[in-house]
């Protein structure tokens, strides 16, 4: 076929507009964002934190935090029902059938959610950062550096969520995720305990096999959370925020290549 | 090219996963669909109908034998892109309208912004949804998504229209509709592939049927093959005469019966249908007609799957009708 490559990028963003919409026409997902930007403005506007030093490290530090779980809690959510929906809803037998491949709508599904995470993302950051002009805390510099690296998080998060829904169910894909996100932000706590003189993991033995294991096979969640450099006001620097998205991005490779594939194989009956 | 779906020794078989049951869904079925036809895939519940569909469609892989379609398999996109699909009981994007439902299988399609709108604005003309058109589909009836998928079969204008079932629970207004449809994509020169266990809608539209149970096929050809019997039987009608007596010891006679009150029903073997003609002319009858015995299709969907099932052994002769009228 002429024109293979732009008919795939046609056929994945047909699917990806789907997603969106669908996003946008769920009353339980609108209450739910409308929630979140509504806890993070008011928890932050209404925080009466007496030192003046310390209000502003917690309302950075609150406020970022509060916008990447919410990220990761509507990544896994929707992720591990994205495609499980389409099969119990059975919307899959009239897409499928279509000229279109099952990997075209993998990835049309994840980049629809990518726009649905970004869009998401950028309400809560302007609620967040709102509340903290209305508390006349100065912006830090690194914040759209730090809200990108949330959005490549709660990205990567998505592919995993993705993976694991090509086999098994919503419930279990929700708690393996969720398993991964846990692991993937102990990374670093891992090495430490690991390179610690004492305890457990500094020993040879099971345990420190099992932590070296995860330690080389999670993604390092804390490459994206640099919420510490924004309170210390610490530059972070582009070349960073680069190198993180290239990271994020062979991940995301990884897990929906293996979704796709197991997706493909799979009977719709 | 003449063929349009070749299918051989097709299989599948479904295992449970745990209690490691097998289920032969479709067992070796093979046949062929012409060009321009309409073909009727036929069988009660549960016969394998929507398996083997399944398997022209991509949706499922078969365990074994093979599939051809329009030059190529149920993979392969260019193939597909020639192909309309009604599933069995469709399920949409209940939060679209028709027009964006449309919308998004046309861009899957390829089909150019312009064109698209216009395709769109006359298949819902079409299916009598125009009025409907921006109404979310969570409030449309089942006679509503059905003609939806209706039109969302037709979108890409295909060469070829499989439908499963498309006239199971449409009210008698709804299966007049959906079968002139099916006449008019006739006359348009598309290919239909329609399953059914509705014996008078295959038998009123389709040009060859193939008859499924359990998985195999039972009979297959054109509907005049399979429904004249083999048991090589004519039936003459004849007006005044009514000796019934008589008639029954000719040679060639296997029953006679009266017809009415002025007339007698005789059958009789193929061969001998002139001969008797020619005595009941003689005897001062008229002949009202002669045609070869056949069956309804309904009657031999019945004898060639019920029947085995239940009551093997039973006489079939009593079924049997003559299609004169
Ligand atoms: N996923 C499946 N697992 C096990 N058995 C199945 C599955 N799908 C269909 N079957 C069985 O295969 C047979 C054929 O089903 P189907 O093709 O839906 O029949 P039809 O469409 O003719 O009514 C039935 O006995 C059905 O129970
Ligand atoms: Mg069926």
């Amino acid at each position: 076929m002429k024109n293979g490559f732009a008919d795939s990028i046609r056929r994945t963003f047909a699917i990806a507009r789907n997603t969106v919409l669908e996003a946008i026409r769920n009353r339980a997902f609108l209450g739910m964002g409308i929630a979140a930007f509504g806890l993070v403005v008011s928890s932050i506007a209404l925080s009466s934190l007496a030192v003046r030093d310390q209000a502003e490290r917690v309302l950075v530090d609150f406020g970022l935090a509060a916008t990447s779980l919410m990220e990761i809690v509507i990544a896994i959510t929707m992720g591990v029902i994205l495609v499980f929906k389409e099969i119990d809803r059975k919307t899959f037998y009239l897409v499928l059938p279509k000229p279109i491949r099952r990997s075209e709508v993998i990835a049309g599904k994840f980049v629809g959610l990518l726009g649905v995470l970004g869009a998401s993302l950028l309400l809560m950051a302007a609620g967040w950062l709102i509340s903290l002009q209305v508390k006349g805390i100065s912006i830090p510099a690194g914040v759209p550096q730090a809200l990108l690296l949330v959005w490549a998080q709660a990205a990567l998060i998505t592919s995993v969520a993705i993976f694991f829904s090509s086999f098994a169910s919503p419930v279990l894909s929700g708690v393996f995720t969720f398993g991964v996100f846990m692991v993937g932000s102990s990374v670093t706590v891992l090495q430490e305990l690991m390179q610690a003189r004492k305890g457990m993991l500094a020993t040879p033995g099971p345990a420190r096999l099992i932590a070296e294991g995860a330690v080389a096979v999670f993604p390092d969640l804390s490459v994206f959370n640099v919420g510490k450099e924004l309170i210390l006001r610490i530059p972070v620097t582009w070349e960073y925020v680069g190198a993180s998205m290239l990271y994020c991005g062979f991940y995301c490779l990884f897990f929906l290549a293996i979704g796709a594939l197991v997706f493909q194989r799979r009977d719709f009956s | 090219m003449d063929e349009i779906i070749r299918v051989e020794n097709l299989s599948k078989t479904f295992r449970t996963p745990f209690r490691r049951k097998r289920v032969d869904a479709v067992s070796n079925v093979s046949f062929v669909v012409r060009r321009g036809e309409i073909f009727g895939f036929l069988g009660p519940n549960g016969a394998g109908k929507t398996t083997t569909i399944k398997m022209l469609t991509g949706l499922i892989q078969p365990t074994a034998g093979t599939v051809s379609m329009l030059g190529g398999g149920p993979a392969d996109l260019s193939v597909r892109a020639r192909i309309g699909f009604l599933p069995e009981q469709p399920y949409f994007y209940d939060y679209l309208t028709p027009v964006e439902l449309l919308d998004v299988f046309g861009r899957i399609f390829g089909i150019p912004a312009r064109i698209r709108k216009e395709r769109i604005e006359s298949l819902l003309t079409q299916v009598g949804l125009f009025e409907a058109r921006n109404r979310t589909l969570r409030k449309f009836s089942k006679g509503m998504l059905q003609r939806t998928g209706i039109a969302q079969a037709l979108l890409n204008d295909p060469e070829l229209v499989i439908l499963d079932e498309p006239l199971s629970g449409l009210d008698p207004v709804g299966r007049k509709e959906v079968n002139d449809l099916i006449a008019t994509l006739r006359q348009q020169g598309k290919t239909i592939f329609f399953s059914s266990h509705i014996l008078a809608d295959i038998e009123r539209l389709c040009d060859r049927v193939v008859i499924l149970d359990r998985g195999v096929t039972k009979a297959a050809g054109t509907l005049s093959e399979l429904l004249t019997s083999d048991s090589g039987e004519r039936e003459i009608l004849a007006g005044g005469i009514t000796d019934v007596s008589g008639l029954n010891g000719l040679d060639g006679v296997v029953r006679c019966e009266t017809y009415g009150t002025d007339a007698v029903r005789i059958v009789c073997e193929s061969a001998a249908s002139d001969r008797l003609v020619g005595t009941l002319l003689r005897a001062g009858g008229t002949i009202l007609g002669v045609n070869d015995r056949r069956i309804s299709l309904e009657q031999l969907f019945v004898s060639r799957t019920i029947r085995e099932k239940s009551c093997p052994a039973t006489d079939n002769e009593g079924e049997v009708r003559g299609v004169s009228e």
